[in-house]
């Protein structure tokens, strides 16, 4: 499925240098986006505490705003990390992308958007034939 | 000498720690692996020394303690050494359940099968309780190990219908920290009820603001910090912190453990900087997101810890009254406790 909904890595395992990049590129694509968000930690292993830092900064970026943010866990000890330090319930939380792009609301967002794409397509098409 | 008993700890790890009472001990609990062992305590009870009670109302002096080959077996060659010195019947408690099962029963049993063998089942199998009488010791010599499992399927199963659970796993255990709390075996936590199913330790430290929902335990010398919830259904072991606004419910800690301020641990086992997930069967490792560690003892704990690990374990060793000498080739220590 196609979707408009920025699926973001998470800066794990990085230098510090390159962790600040990718930490800020993170922030500023979560302040401008207006539509869900998937943040995909798929691939770290563990979380550490600048990790954990990072993730509750996500959810104060988009705190008081209409914008969602997912989290992709990847592996159950990620998940637990997330249950202990309570981000799990303030953030809807995923094993896998495909999993949360099936999350209803995303799901039914998305669908919304190939529909206005098809619309518009067929707008488009039937003002050419118009022509 | 009628009548021996041992006890089969599991894992060879397990020995280390047994076989130099008090440093070894404290040793198995520095160990940073995640993993769960039936020698910890639970609710402040060493299952060891439940079985060790119950040996001793049999009426038996001492017993062997031994840990299991990686397979659950033990040296057969020990056990023939045993049946040569005038051992004629051995009591075997493999480590690996808390039932509260009548030994005498079982013996009579024995004696009235006339079997070599006799094994205790209950609904679920085998409870790693077993009889063997001498020729059955004798036996097993011929083979490298015994383990009284398929082979010996034929042998009459003694049945027991008591109170049992297993202890290997997390999750098993704290089903049985679940049952002692509300009453349902005969298993007690070691402290002083504070009030209905609340149980705490000598030396506990609870911050005026601190909550204890019942049934919990608070092991001996735990602080728990301002706004933090002990329980329902919880057990934090002795010398551990719960730092402020920690939530510990349906789940235990085990001893020596600091949880940071403001987590939720839901239906775990928390082992130092480890937290075994009980639902999802997944270990988390607390240490590099600074939300867990094992907390390092000062010498007025580990003297109060060291007195602990004693009264089971130090009178190891003290006597070797039937000059049992295990054989060289034995790969695992017996050590003798009297009781």
């Amino acid at each position: 499925m196609k979707t408009a909904w920025p699926i973001l890595p998470f800066p794990c395992a990085l230098s510090s240098g390159d962790r600040r990049a990718a930490r800020k590129d993170l922030l500023s694509a979560l302040r401008v986006s207006g539509s869900p968000v998937i943040v995909d930690f798929s691939s770290c292993p563990t979380l550490n505490h600048e990790d954990i830092d990072l993730l509750l900064e996500c959810v104060a970026q988009v705190a008081g705003r209409d914008t969602q943010v997912l989290f992709v866990a990847g592996s159950r000890a990620n998940r637990v990390l997330l249950e202990v330090t309570r981000i799990s319930s303030l953030v809807m939380v995923f094993n896998s992308v495909k999993e949360a792009l099936a999350y209803p609301q995303i799901a039914a967002e998305a669908e919304n958007d190939i529909k206005d794409t098809e619309d518009r397509r067929a707008n488009q098409s039937q003002r050419l034939w118009s022509a | 000498m009628e009548m021996g008993a041992v006890v089969v700890v599991p894992g060879r790890e397990d020995l280390t720690a047994m076989h130099e009472v008090q440093p070894r001990t404290l040793a198995a609990f520095e160990n940073p692996q995640p993993r769960y062992s039936s020698r910890m305590p639970i609710l402040g009870n060493y299952v060891v020394q439940s079985w060790m009670e119950r040996v001793r109302k049999l009426g038996v002096k001492s017993l062997w303690l031994t840990s299991a080959l990686h397979d659950g077996s033990v040296a057969s060659s020990a056990l023939a050494g045993l049946a040569r010195q005038g051992v004629e019947r051995l009591l075997m408690i493999k480590l690996k359940s808390y039932a509260e099962i009548d030994l005498a029963d079982l013996l009579r049993f024995h004696c009235e099968s006339l079997s070599p063998v006799t094994e205790a089942h209950d609904a679920r199998g085998q409870l790693g309780v077993s009889l063997l009488d001498h020729r059955a010791m004798h036996a097993t010599g011929e083979k490298p190990e015994f383990s009284s499992t398929p082979t010996d399927q034929a042998q009459p199963a003694y049945q027991f219908n008591g109170y049992a659970k297993r202890i290997v796993s997390a999750s098993e255990r704290q089903e049985l920290v679940g049952d002692a709390l509300t009453g349902a075996c005969a298993m007690r936590p070691l402290g002083t009820q504070i009030r209905e199913q609340v149980w705490i330790g000598e030396g506990v430290s609870l911050a005026d603001s601190a909550r204890v929902v019942g049934p919990t335990y608070i092991g001996a010398r735990t602080i728990v910090r301002a706004g933090a919830t002990i329980g329902p259904f919880a057990s934090v072991e002795h010398d551990c912190v719960v730092d402020c606004g920690t939530t510990v419910e349906r789940s235990t800690v085990l001893p020596y453990t600091y949880l940071a301020p403001g987590l939720l641990i839901r239906n775990g086992l928390v082992d130092g900087g480890y937290l075994e997930h009980l639902g999802w069967g997944a270990v988390a490792d607390l240490q590099p997101a600074g939300l867990g560690s094992r907390i390092q003892r000062r010498e007025s704990r580990k003297k109060a810890f060291k007195e602990t690990a004693t009264n089971i374990f130090s009178r190891a060793d003290s006597a070797f009254p039937w000059d049992f000498v295990p054989p060289s080739t034995a790969p695992q220590p017996w050590l003798q406790v009297q009781l």
